[in-house]
C-alpha cells in the first residue's frame, strides 16, 4: 500500500509510518507488559505489586483497546483503499481525458477546417474564374472596342460566348457564368446538377441597341430592367456538356426561370462582390461573385460578370467527413443563414417567394437546430470568434460544440461542429466508468477481505492476548498469594515477636511474683496458672516464629560442638518426669558407636526431639517411648543400603536420597567427618493412619482433627521438626511399626570434630560384675540388660519385689543356694542359665539396681523391705533408681542405710556407666584400704578427704589430678571428654552432714568419691583464670567503687581478698594478724583456702607470720593515707625478716607520685584504673618469689 | 530458645555502649568491669556503678559546698575529693568525667576559684550525662535479663 505512495509523497509516508508506529505501540501494550514479568520476578516487593496492578488494569482496558484497534485498522484500510482507488481512477481518467480532449480538439478543428478550406477553395476558384472571365471579357471588349455595328456586336458577343464557354467548361464546379451587358443583353452558361445538363441562356439580341445605353448611365442598370423587361425573350439552349455543341433548339423560357444574373446592382462600387443566393433549380445555396468589366479606358462598366458556384460540394465534403467521424457540421453566414450542413436536410425553405435561405435555428435537422439554439441561447448576439463547448446536453445526448469564425471578405462564415460526446469520449467514458466500477468493487472487496483478515488476525491476537492476560492474572494471583502468604508469615513472625516481648515481661514478672512470699495460697495457685498459660502461649508463639523462620529460610543453624548424648539424656530426663505421671516409660537407647561430640545446633536438635517426644507423650497413655539412636559413617552408607533395602522397604527411597546427598556432601566437604545419625522415636500411643503419614508433617495438620480437642496443640510441632530435620540435611518419616503406636524415623547429617576416636567404651567385663536389674518398666530393663550383656556384664532381671528377693537370695546367699534352686521352681530356665553362668564368675561384684518403684511405698512396708535388702549390703552394691517425686523420707532413709548411689529415673547408658564406675572404683578403694594397712603409700586419697575442701567452689588442681590418676584408664568414663562433667547422681551433700555414726569409713569414702566426681568439673573449669590462686591480699581502699571492683577482680583470679577502708585499719589488721599468727583457725576472715594450705603444709604456718601475701594500698585515704600506712607497716617490720609487698594504688599518674610511693617503702605502683593484666603480673612478680623464698627457707 | 527480644535488646545495649564509647564517655575499663561480672556476682556492674553514683553524688555535693563558701581557701580538700572522684571514675571507666575532673583538679591546684567553679559545672554536667546513660543502659539490661529469663519447657 505504502509502496505506491512513498515515491510520491515521502512526507505522507513518514507520517503514516509514524501513525503506524504509534498504532503498533498502542496495539501492543500487553506485549511490552508481557516481556516484563520475568524481569519483574527478579524485582521485589511493592514495586512489583504496583506494576502488577498496572498490568492488570491494562488487561481490563485491553479488551476495549482491541476493539478500538480493530476499528482503527479497518478505517485505515478503508481510507487507504479508497485513496488508492480514487487516485488510480483519477490519474488514469484525467490523463486519458486530457489527451483525448486535445486529440478531440484537433479532430474537431480538422473536421471543421476541411470544409472551411473547401469553402475557401470554392471561393477562390470562383473568384479566380470570375477574375479570369473579367480579364477575358475586357480583352474581348477591347478588341471590339466600341462596336458600332450589329455584326460587330454579334461578333463580339459570339467571341464572348466562346471565351466564356471555354472558361465554363474548364471549371466544372461552376454552376453558372453570366455576363450582363450594359445594353441588357445577357449571356449565361448554366449547369443543372439535377439533370446534369448544360445550358446556354441568352436573351434575344434584337431587343437591344448598342447606342441605347451610355456608359455613364449606370443607374439605368438595375435588376428590374432584367426582370422587368418582360419584353425580352430569353432562350435556353441545351449544350453538350463536353463539347459545347448545341443540342436541339433553343427554348424560350420565361425570365423567372432564369438563373441569377449578376447585374450592375451587384457591383455598385465597381468592386467584386460576394453573396449567397438561391436558385430554384438548386436545393443548395449558391455562392455568386460579381465583377464589373470596364472598358478600355477603364471608365465605364461595360458589363458585369457573375460567377455562381454551388456550395453543394462543401456539403458533400462535410457529409463525407461526417460519415467517417459522425456528428454534424454546418456552416452559416454571419447572419446565421445555413450555407452547408453535413446532413441531407434542405438548406432552403420554400416560401411563396421562392426558396429562401434558412437560418440554422430553423433547420429541420434536429441536432443542428438544437446546437444553434444552444449557441444562440448561451452566447446570444455577442458570439465570440471561437467557441469550444463540451458536455453540451442536447436532448438526451452530450455533444461537443465547436464554432469557428471564418472571416472571408464580404462573406464571413461561421462553422459549427457538433459531435456527440460518445463518438470521442464514449469509449473513454465507458472505460472510465467501467474502471471506476471495477476499482470500487475491487476496493470494496479488498476492504472486506482486509477487514476479515484484520478480524481474524486480531482475533488471534486477542485470543493470545486473552490467554496472556489470563496468564498474567494468574501469575498476579499467584504472586499475590505468595506475597500474602509471605506477608502472613512475616506478620506472624512480627506478631509473635511483638507478642513475645510483652509475654516475656509478663512471665518474668510472674516469676518474680511467684517467688514472692506474701502470696496467699489461692493467689499463688492463680499466679501459677497464669504462668502456665503464659508459657503455653509463649510456646505457641515460639513455634510460629520458628516455623516462619524456617520456612522463610532465615533460620541459620549454628555450628558448635556439643555433647549429643548429654543433650538427649537431659531431654529424656526432662520428659521422663511427664511420662511418669502418664505411666509411660521413657527410654533412651543410644548405640555405643554414637559420637559423643558432634558439631551442629544443639538447641535445634533438642527442639526436634523435644517436639517428637512431647508429641509422643501427648498420644501415649500407657507403654513406653523409646528414643533410639544409632550411627553410621556416611562412607559406609552404600554397603548399609543393600541391607536396609531388604529389611526396610519403605526406607529405600530415603536411602537413595541419602546416598545422593552423601555424594554431594563428599564433594563439598571431603575433610569433614560427616556422620549419619539415625534416630527413632517409638511410642505405644494411638498411632497414625498410614494415609496420613505424609500429611502430619504439614503445618496445622494433625492426624486426627479431633485430637486438638482431646490433646490440644496446634499441629505445628511436626512441621517444625521436619523443617529442622531437612535443614540439617536429614529427613523424617513415619515408618511402619509392628504393634501399636507410631515409629518416627529420621536421620541427620552432622559432622564430628576432628578429634581422636571418641568412643572410648569402658571395659567392664574384666571386673566380674554381676548386675541385678530390678525395674518395673520392662522396655528399659530389657534394653539396659541387653546393653550390659553386650559389654560382658552378667545381668539378671527382676520385674518385681518377689522376683528381686528371690534372685538376691539365689545370688548372694550362696550357702542356701542349692536349696533355693530346688524350692524356686518358677524361675525361668533362661534365668537359671544366667545364674549358673554367674556362678562361674570368680570373685563377683554384685550390683543391684533397684527401682524405687519396686518397693511398696504406699504403706510402710518399704522400710521392712529396705531392711531386708540391707542384709545384703555388704555383699552387693545397691544403686537406687528414684523418681523425681520420691519423698525425702525415703531418700533420707536410704542415705541412712548407707545407700549413696542414687540416680533419678530413667536409667540409661551413661547413668549405668556411672554406677558401674563408682562400684569399680569403690572396690579398688577397698583394696587400697586393705593395702594401706600393709603400708602402701596411697596417702593422697586421704588428704583429699578434707571435708572443708568441698565447701568452696575451688578445689586444688593438683589434688584432683592426682586423684584422677588412680582411676584406671580403661575405666575413665567417656564423659570426661567434656569440659564440665555432668553428674547424674543426686546430690546428697546437704542432708548428709548429720549422717549418723552408722556410716562406716568405707561408706564415707564412697560418698566422698561421689562428691569428688561432683566437683571435679568445677575445678577443671576455673583452671585457666585463677592465676592468683591462693594469694592473700589485703586491700586498703576507701573508695567503695574501687574497693568493690578490685575485690571482685582479685577474687575472680583466685585470690583471697580482705578489704579495709583506710590505712589505719590496714595497719591494725596486719598487726592483729601478726599477733594471732600462731592461731590461724581463730581468724574469722581467714579463708578456707588458707586453712587448706595450712593443713597441707602444717609446718609452714610458722613461716607464714604475715597473714597476707600482699597489700594493695590506696595512697589517699582518710584518717591515714597510704604513705603513712606503708611507713607504719615498714616500721613494724623492722627487726623481723618479714617484708610484705605493698603495691600502691593511686589515681595520680605522675612520676613524682611513683617516686614518693617507692620512697616510703612500697614495692610497686599501680595507677587507677586498675589494669588487670598489669596488676596480675605485678602481684605475681611480688608474691611468687617470696613464696618460693619462704618455702625454700622452710 | 531465647526470645528475639533478647537479641534486639542486646543489640540496643551494644549500640548504646558503642555510642558511649564513641563519645568517649566510657572507656575499656568499663568493659573490664563487665567482664568481671559472672554468675557468682550477677549484679556486679550495677552494684559498682550504683556505689559510684552514690559516692560521686556525695563528693560533688561536698565540692559544691566547698566552692560556694565565700571565704573558701581549702583547695587541698578539694584536691582530695577530686582525687577520689578521679579514682572511682577511672575505675568504672567514666573517661569524660575523669578528664574533666583532672582539669578541675589542675584548676584547684592553681587555686583558681572561677576556674574551679566552671570546672565543677562541667564535671556535674558530665556526671549527669553519664548517670542518664547508665540508667538507660541498666534499664535495657534489666529488660534483657527479663527477656532472657523467659524460658519455656519443651
Amino acid at each position: 500500500m505504502n509502496i505506491e505512495n512513498i515515491p510520491d509523497s515521502p512526507m505522507v509516508s513518514r507520517k503514516i509510518r509514524k501513525v503506524f508506529d504509534k498504532m503498533t505501540q498502542w496495539v501492543t501494550p500487553w506485549r511490552s507488559n508481557l516481556e516484563s514479568p520475568r524481569e519483574m520476578m527478579i524485582l521485589r516487593g511493592d514495586v512489583e505489586q504496583d506494576e502488577f496492578q498496572y498490568a492488570s488494569s491494562h488487561c481490563l482496558s485491553s479488551y476495549y483497546s482491541v476493539f478500538v484497534v480493530r476499528l482503527a485498522i479497518m478505517v485505515m484500510l478503508a481510507i487507504l483503499i479508497g485513496l488508492l482507488t480514487v487516485l488510480t481512477w483519477h490519474f488514469t481518467r484525467i490523463y486519458t481525458k486530457q489527451s483525448l480532449k486535445t486529440l478531440a480538439y484537433g479532430l474537431r478543428y480538422e473536421l471543421l477546417q476541411r470544409p472551411v478550406l473547401r469553402m475557401w477553395s470554392v471561393l477562390n476558384t470562383t473568384s479566380e474564374l470570375t477574375t479570369a472571365q473579367v480579364k477575358l471579357s475586357e480583352y474581348v471588349i477591347k478588341k471590339y472596342d466600341k462596336p458600332t455595328t450589329q455584326e460587330e456586336l454579334v461578333e463580339m458577343y459570339q467571341a464572348m460566348k466562346d471565351v466564356t464557354w471555354a472558361l465554363f467548361a474548364s471549371a466544372k464546379a461552376l454552376n453558372a457564368i453570366t455576363i450582363n451587358y450594359r445594353n441588357g443583353f445577357v449571356q449565361a452558361f448554366h449547369r443543372d446538377p439535377a439533370s446534369s445538363s448544360t445550358f446556354y441562356i441568352f436573351s434575344d439580341l434584337k431587343n437591344y441597341s448598342i447606342s441605347g445605353i451610355g456608359p455613364e448611365d449606370v443607374s439605368g442598370w438595375n435588376n428590374q430592367s432584367i426582370h422587368g423587361n418582360m419584353t425580352a425573350i430569353w432562350y435556353q439552349q441545351q449544350l453538350d456538356p463536353v463539347t459545347g455543341e448545341k443540342l436541339g433548339k433553343p427554348l424560350k423560357i420565361p425570365p423567372d426561370d432564369l438563373i441569377n444574373i449578376a447585374g450592375i446592382l451587384q457591383v455598385p462600387d465597381g468592386e467584386a462582390s460576394w453573396h449567397v443566393t438561391v436558385s430554384k433549380y438548386m436545393d443548395s445555396p449558391l455562392l455568386s461573385a460579381a465583377l464589373p468589366v470596364f472598358d478600355a479606358s477603364n471608365k465605364s462598366i461595360v458589363d458585369v460578370v457573375g460567377v455562381t458556384t454551388a456550395l453543394y460540394s462543401v456539403g458533400q465534403l462535410m457529409r463525407d467527413l461526417v460519415d467517417v467521424h459522425g456528428g454534424h457540421i454546418y456552416l452559416t453566414s454571419q447572419e446565421g443563414y445555413l450555407l452547408a450542413t453535413s446532413t441531407n436536410g434542405p438548406l432552403l425553405k420554400n416560401t411563396t417567394n421562392g426558396p429562401k435561405l434558412m437560418k440554422a435555428i430553423d433547420s429541420e435537422e434536429w441536432v443542428i437546430r438544437a446546437g444553434a439554439q444552444w449557441l444562440e441561447k448561451t452566447y446570444g448576439s455577442k458570439r465570440p470568434q471561437e467557441v469550444h463547448a463540451e458536455n453540451v446536453k442536447l436532448g438526451n445526448q452530450r455533444y461537443y460544440i465547436d464554432s469557428f469564425y471564418l472571416n472571408l471578405k464580404r462573406l464571413p462564415i461561421i462553422g459549427v461542429v457538433i459531435i456527440p460526446r460518445k463518438f470521442i469520449m464514449g469509449k473513454v467514458d465507458e472505460r472510465a466508468f467501467k474502471t471506476l466500477i471495477i476499482l470500487i468493487s475491487a476496493s470494496v472487496c479488498i476492504f472486506f477481505i482486509g477487514c476479515v483478515c484484520i478480524l481474524i488476525l486480531t482475533n488471534g491476537v486477542s485470543k493470545e492476548m486473552k490467554l496472556r492476560a489470563e496468564l498474567i492474572r494468574q501469575l498476579d494471583a499467584r504472586r499475590r498469594a505468595e506475597a500474602s502468604s509471605n506477608y502472613k508469615s512475616q506478620f506472624l513472625a512480627n506478631m509473635s515477636h511483638e507478642l513475645r516481648t510483652p509475654m516475656a515481661a509478663v512471665i518474668g514478672l510472674l516469676d518474680i511474683l511467684i517467688s514472692d512470699d506474701c502470696l496467699s495460697n489461692e493467689q499463688y495457685a492463680t499466679v501459677t496458672q497464669i504462668r502456665k498459660c503464659s508459657t503455653a502461649l509463649l510456646r505457641l508463639l515460639n513455634n510460629i516464629l520458628d516455623l516462619s523462620k524456617v520456612e522463610s529460610g532465615k533460620l541459620v543453624l549454628e555450628e558448635a560442638e556439643f555433647d549429643l548424648g548429654r543433650e538427649l539424656e537431659g531431654l529424656v530426663d526432662m520428659f521422663s518426669v511427664q511420662c511418669i505421671n502418664h505411666n509411660v516409660e521413657t527410654v533412651l537407647d543410644l548405640s555405643d558407636d554414637m559420637p559423643a561430640l558432634v558439631r551442629g545446633d544443639s538447641a535445634r536438635l533438642v527442639q526436634i526431639f523435644a517436639n517428637l517426644i512431647s508429641n509422643s507423650i501427648k498420644f501415649t497413655t500407657t507403654g513406653h517411648i523409646i528414643l533410639r539412636g544409632w550411627c553410621e559413617n556416611i562412607n559406609s552408607l552404600h554397603d548399609e543400603m543393600r541391607l536396609t533395602v531388604d529389611r526396610k522397604k519403605p526406607w529405600a527411597p530415603m536411602k537413595t536420597k541419602l546416598v545422593q546427598h552423601r555424594n554431594h556432601l563428599q564433594k563439598s566437604c571431603k575433610n569433614a567427618n560427616k556422620m549419619v545419625l539415625w534416630f527413632e522415636v517409638d511410642d505405644t500411643g494411638c498411632g497414625i493412619e498410614s494415609s496420613k503419614w505424609d500429611s502430619v508433617f504439614e503445618s496445622f495438620e494433625q492426624a486426627d482433627p479431633s485430637t486438638t480437642r482431646t490433646h490440644g496443640g496446634t499441629g505445628l510441632g511436626l512441621c517444625i521438626v521436619r523443617n529442622l530435620v531437612n535443614k540439617m540435611g536429614g529427613e523424617i518419616k513415619v515408618v511402619q511399626k509392628n504393634g501399636l503406636g507410631t515409629l518416627m524415623r529420621l536421620y541427620l547429617i552432622l559432622s564430628t570434630p576432628e578429634t581422636a576416636d571418641q568412643n572410648i567404651q569402658p571395659d567392664f567385663s574384666k571386673y566380674g560384675l554381676v548386675v541385678l536389674l530390678s525395674m518395673y518398666g520392662s522396655t528399659a530393663r530389657m534394653i539396659t540388660s541387653k546393653w550390659l550383656r553386650k559389654h560382658g556384664i552378667a545381668t539378671v532381671e527382676a520385674s518385681d519385689w518377689n522376683e528381686l528377693t528371690q534372685i538376691i537370695r539365689d545370688l548372694l546367699e550362696m550357702g542356701s543356694r542349692d536349696n533355693s534352686f530346688d524350692s524356686q521352681n518358677n524361675i525361668a530356665d533362661s534365668l537359671r542359665a544366667e545364674l549358673s553362668n554367674i556362678e562361674e564368675i570368680k570373685n563377683p561384684v554384685f550390683v543391684v539396681v533397684v527401682d524405687i518403684g519396686v518397693l511398696d511405698l504406699t504403706t510402710d512396708i518399704w522400710k521392712e523391705q529396705l531392711n531386708y535388702l540391707d542384709r545384703f549390703s555388704n555383699k552387693a552394691k545397691f544403686a537406687w533408681l528414684l523418681k523425681h517425686d520420691t519423698s525425702n523420707i525415703v531418700k533420707t532413709e536410704l542415705r541412712r542405710k548407707g545407700h549413696v548411689m542414687m540416680v533419678n529415673k530413667p536409667l540409661y547408658k551413661a547413668k549405668m556407666i556411672q554406677i558401674l564406675e563408682a562400684v569399680i572404683k569403690n572396690r579398688k578403694r577397698c583394696n587400697g584400704l586393705r593395702n594401706r594397712g600393709n603400708g602402701s603409700d596411697e596417702s593422697h586419697d586421704f588428704l583429699e578427704i578434707d571435708p572443708t575442701q568441698f565447701d568452696t567452689c575451688s578445689s586444688d588442681d593438683s589434688s584432683e589430678t592426682s586423684g584422677e590418676k588412680h582411676i584406671d584408664k580403661s575405666v575413665q568414663p567417656s564423659t570426661l571428654h567434656s569440659p564440665v562433667l555432668k553428674n547424674y547422681l543426686i546430690d546428697a551433700n546437704n542432708s548428709n552432714d548429720d549422717s549418723t555414726s552408722a556410716s562406716t569409713t568405707q561408706k564415707n569414702l564412697e560418698e566422698e568419691d561421689w562428691k569428688d566426681r561432683l566437683y571435679s568439673g568445677i575445678a577443671l573449669d576455673g583452671k585457666n583464670q585463677k592465676s592468683l590462686e591462693g594469694i592473700r591480699i589485703l586491700l586498703a581502699e576507701d573508695t567503695p567503687v574501687l574497693q568493690r571492683v578490685a575485690t571482685i577482680m582479685l577474687e575472680k583470679m583466685g585470690a583471697t581478698v580482705t578489704a579495709v577502708w583506710d590505712g589505719q585499719q590496714a595497719v591494725d589488721s596486719l598487726n592483729y594478724r601478726s599477733i594471732n599468727v600462731q592461731d590461724p583457725t581463730g581468724e574469722p576472715t581467714s579463708s578456707e583456702e588458707e586453712t587448706a594450705n595450712n593443713s597441707i603444709n602444717p609446718q609452714s604456718s610458722l613461716r607464714n607470720s604475715s597473714p597476707y601475701d600482699l597489700i594493695l594500698m590506696d595512697c589517699q585515704m582518710p584518717k591515714m593515707d597510704g604513705y603513712d600506712a606503708t611507713k607504719a607497716i615498714r616500721r613494724a617490720e623492722i627487726g623481723t625478716e618479714l617484708h610484705i609487698p605493698i603495691v600502691a594504688l593511686t589515681a595520680h599518674a605522675m612520676s613524682s607520685d611513683e617516686a614518693k610511693c617507692l620512697e616510703v617503702g612500697m614495692d610497686a605502683y599501680l595507677t587507677k584504673p586498675i589494669d588487670r593484666k598489669l596488676m596480675v603480673s605485678t602481684i605475681l612478680s611480688l608474691t611468687k618469689p617470696s613464696i618460693f623464698q619462704t618455702s625454700l627457707s622452710a | 530458645m531465647l526470645g528475639l527480644g533478647v537479641d534486639r535488646l542486646q543489640a540496643d545495649i551494644n549500640r548504646l555502649l558503642a555510642s558511649l564509647f564513641h563519645q568517649g564517655v566510657l572507656d575499656e575499663q568499663f568493659l573490664q568491669l563487665q567482664q568481671l561480672q559472672d554468675e557468682t556476682s550477677p549484679n556486679f556492674v550495677y552494684d559498682v556503678i550504683n556505689i559510684y553514683f552514690d559516692e560521686s553524688e556525695k563528693l560533688l555535693r561536698n565540692l559544691r559546698l566547698l566552692l560556694m563558701d565565700r571565704e573558701f581557701s581549702d583547695y587541698k580538700k578539694i584536691g582530695l575529693h577530686l582525687n577520689q572522684l578521679v579514682g572511682s571514675s577511672s575505675s568504672i571507666g567514666a573517661r569524660r568525667v575523669r578528664n574533666v575532673c583532672v582539669a578541675l583538679r589542675s584548676a584547684s591546684e592553681l587555686s583558681n576559684r572561677p576556674g574551679c567553679l566552671r570546672g565543677l559545672e562541667v564535671v556535674e554536667h558530665e556526671y549527669h550525662y553519664l548517670k542518664n546513660m547508665m540508667h538507660e543502659l541498666f534499664q535495657l539490661e534489666q529488660q534483657r535479663l527479663l527477656a532472657a529469663g523467659v524460658r519455656y519447657p519443651m
